[in-house]
């Protein structure tokens, strides 16, 4: 009754460092098991393992063995792999095939040869589970992300497999979804006997459901398990996860308020029907670096979205007294934007290219994009493209791009998302100095309380569709 | 026309297309085009949805009649126009040339309008052996339509922020899309695979599509009885 990894060991690419290198390890189905780690470490890989879809989709075992209830799951034909291990993804918006949520789930139930007598009583029984019996006949397309999660988990629970495996599933919903999500989770593990192992650079949604942690660092998991119900932060910490409340310490020079160089008045944003944002008044000075808090849905990456003109908004957005909309081509690089996923914002064909693309105004772009590239330790790989970089290497590479650029407002959607302890001061820390010592006005969002009060100099919340200052003795 | 299996529309509509090509009649083709009209109508398609619908055709059968009344080619040049024109003048040459448009865009539409595509792919599955794993593609790409406009705009605002022009379908700004849209469809698949599906497993299916007696009739009206009628009136 577990899944076991046998001194496993598995590699994208021949040639290359293996992710997974020689790990052993074995997890009940008699508790709910929550895989943590830095980002890069290779859970999520050892989760596809688990569920067969590696070596099949990417990559090859080097060495070992993954057995899942005491069978190989890639030697499974699809069918019956899914009623060893039903998997559950990080992106709500890239795992369905069909129209509605009734489609979907009838497809789940055919792949998997349920006879048609059947399927209503199965259909309405997941929903049911599910609590989202009146979005039976709604087009997926129509769902909010919680909603497209609740209905990936009917699918998995119509399906009834004895596992179920989720990468990181509440990293796009809001924390409403996410506490209902996993309540279910929570039921589905006590009532139906389904083993649960998740995968989460975070643990904040996990506590009061998980039995057990597991922390993975270079490829391996470390020997301790970490009761889910007894946390030593400190312990947690010295592993690289990041822990609620605990102080990153930022080395950042004191700051220096420069005059006004963006200000925001009564600016007001629509999403389809929707105005998700409305009477946004701000202004942001040069030197300061501005945190914004507010929980998933908020409206955090609308607003930046409105900054960088992915969506039309009413009121003004002044930089430096002119309107963003009215900025001539040139002036547009004038305030730069870090997206969460680093991959929205390449804009070279390859490493050196994408660093270049910043430094174009620079005298020695050449020797400084070297300089750059050889700090964030991505010298090696300057003349392949950046997509081919992981997921960790694409963070550094875009924040460092970023950063060379001359802008005077640098906006950043979630800089530190999916980085553990280190990498989230190193990148806090090279953004603050660079804004202190440059002056550009920094405005980040995050949704660690902990690294909006030890990095910026003021804290703006996101709630109800208006942003407001609020005090760091408040957090 | 919504609950006819959607394969034989698809067959018998194809049918009357070709008849029609064939023909060279205007007032078949404004037959087809009214009844097609009619049809959409009386399957519930809303009046004002046709209506936006019709702009874009309305234009192209005007540019057709146009082209079809003005434009012949004289004595002088090494192809008659007499070979071409589709009646004794250029007025009727100019109607049939716009009633071709709005026959093909009105059987188009028939088509479109009342097919559900989960329907379709079942029944081109069942019916005429459409093998899944393109089928079921096929409808997974549906999905992503949507999301590929938002990207495009997030593309053009990363160019944007570091001062770089692009032109709208500039290679530049086309080759991130092209890797996210790799990046997702493998992403989807690999969603499909571990919801048990595979290209070549045996499948149940929770609603059978079969093809009933009327349509049989519908099919052998588009396929027989027309093309035979409109032989006999020539």
């Amino acid at each position: 009754m577990s899944i076991l990894f046998d001194s496993l060991s598995f590699t994208y690419s021949d040639g290359l460092k293996p992710v997974i290198d020689g790990l052993n390890c074995s997890i009940d189905r008699s508790g709910i098991t929550v895989l943590t780690g830095a980002s890069g470490c290779g859970k999520s890989t050892l989760l596809y393992l688990a569920a067969g879809l590696y070596p099949e989709n990417a990559g090859s075992i080097t060495g070992g063995r993954v057995l899942i209830e005491g069978r190989d799951p890639a030697g499974l034909a699809p069918p019956q792999r899914c009623r060893l291990a039903g998997m559950m993804f990080q992106n709500p918006e890239l795992q369905f095939c069909m129209d509605t949520v009734r489609n979907e789930i009838l497809f789940c139930l055919e792949n998997i040869s349920v006879p048609p007598e059947e399927m209503d009583g199965r259909l309405h029984s997941a929903l049911g589970f599910c609590g989202i019996e009146e979005l039976e006949d709604r087009t997926l397309l129509s769902l909010s992300g919680g909603e497209k999660q609740k209905a990936a988990l009917a699918c998995i629970v119509a399906i009834s497999p004895q596992w179920l495996l989720l990468d990181e599933p509440f990293a796009n919903i809001d924390d409403e979804s996410a506490r209902a999500i996993a309540s279910s989770l929570g039921r589905l593990h006590r009532e139906k006997g389904i083993g649960i192992l998740a995968v989460d650079h975070r643990l904040d949604s996990w506590m009061g459901i998980a039995d057990t942690v597991l922390a993975m660092d270079g490829g391996r998991i470390m020997p301790e398990r970490i009761d889910a119900r007894d946390i030593d932060p400190a312990r947690l910490e010295s592993l690289g996860i990041i822990v609620p409340g605990r102080s990153y310490s930022p080395s950042i020079p004191v700051p220096s308020p420069g005059e006004t160089v963006l200000e925001l008045r009564d600016l007001s944003v629509r999403r389809g029907k929707e105005e998700l944002l409305h009477g946004i008044t701000a202004s942001f000075r040069r030197g300061m670096a501005y945190a914004v808090l507010g929980e998933s849905g908020a409206g955090k990456s609308t607003l930046f979205g409105a900054l960088s003109g992915i969506f039309p908004y009413k009121g003004k957005a002044l930089l430096e007294g002119r309107d963003l909309r009215h900025l001539r081509r040139r002036e547009a690089g004038r305030i730069g934007f870090i997206t969460q996923n680093p991959q929205d914002q390449f804009v070279g064909g390859t490493v050196r290219d994408e660093m270049l693309a910043s430094l174009r105004n620079d005298p020695d772009a050449a020797g400084r994009s070297e300089e750059i590239l050889r700090l964030i330790r991505l010298w090696r790989y300057r003349d392949i493209s950046p997509y081919m970089l992981s997921q960790g290497q694409q963070r550094r590479l875009g924040t460092a791009a970023l950063i060379a650029y001359d802008c005077r407002c640098l906006v950043c959607d979630e800089p530190t998302y999916a980085q553990d302890r280190r990498n989230t001061m190193a990148i806090m820390d090279s953004l603050c100095r660079e804004a202190r010592e440059r002056g550009i006005a920094l405005i980040f969002s995050t949704h660690d309380r902990q690294l909006a009060a030890d990095y910026a100099d003021e804290i703006l919340m996101l709630k109800e569709g208006k942003l407001h200052a609020v005090a760091e003795s408040s957090l | 026309m919504r609950s006819l299996n959607p394969a034989c529309k698809f067959i018998s509509l194809l049918a009357v297309t070709l008849l029609l090509a064939g023909l060279r009649n205007p007032w078949w083709n404004l037959a087809a085009f009214s009844a097609s009209m009619l049809l959409l109508l009386l399957s519930g398609v809303r009046m004002r949805t046709l209506l936006l619908y019709l702009i874009p055709v309305a234009l192209a059968a005007a540019g057709m009649f146009f082209t079809g009344y003005r434009f012949t080619a004289d004595g002088s040049m090494p192809v008659r126009s007499d070979a071409f024109l589709q009646g004794s003048s250029n007025l009727l040459n100019g109607i049939t040339q716009l009633s071709r448009v709005l026959a093909y865009a009105g059987l188009g539409y028939l088509f479109a309008l009342t097919t559900d595509r989960v329907f379709m792919v079942r029944s081109f599955q069942k019916q005429l052996h459409l093998p899944q794993v393109f089928a079921y593609g096929l409808l997974a790409a549906w999905g992503i339509f949507p999301h590929m406009a938002l990207e495009y705009r997030r593309t053009r605002a990363a160019f944007k922020a570091r001062g770089i022009r692009v032109f709208p379908i500039s290679p530049a700004l086309l080759a991130p899309l092209l890797v996210k849209s790799v990046r997702w469809s493998e992403e989807l698949s690999i969603a499909m695979e571990s919801k048990g599906f595979s290209s070549d497993a045996e499948r149940t299916e929770s609603t059978p599509v079969h093809v009933h007696a009327k349509d049989a009739a519908f099919t052998a009206f588009c396929c027989i009885i027309l093309p035979v009628t409109a032989m006999l009136l020539r």
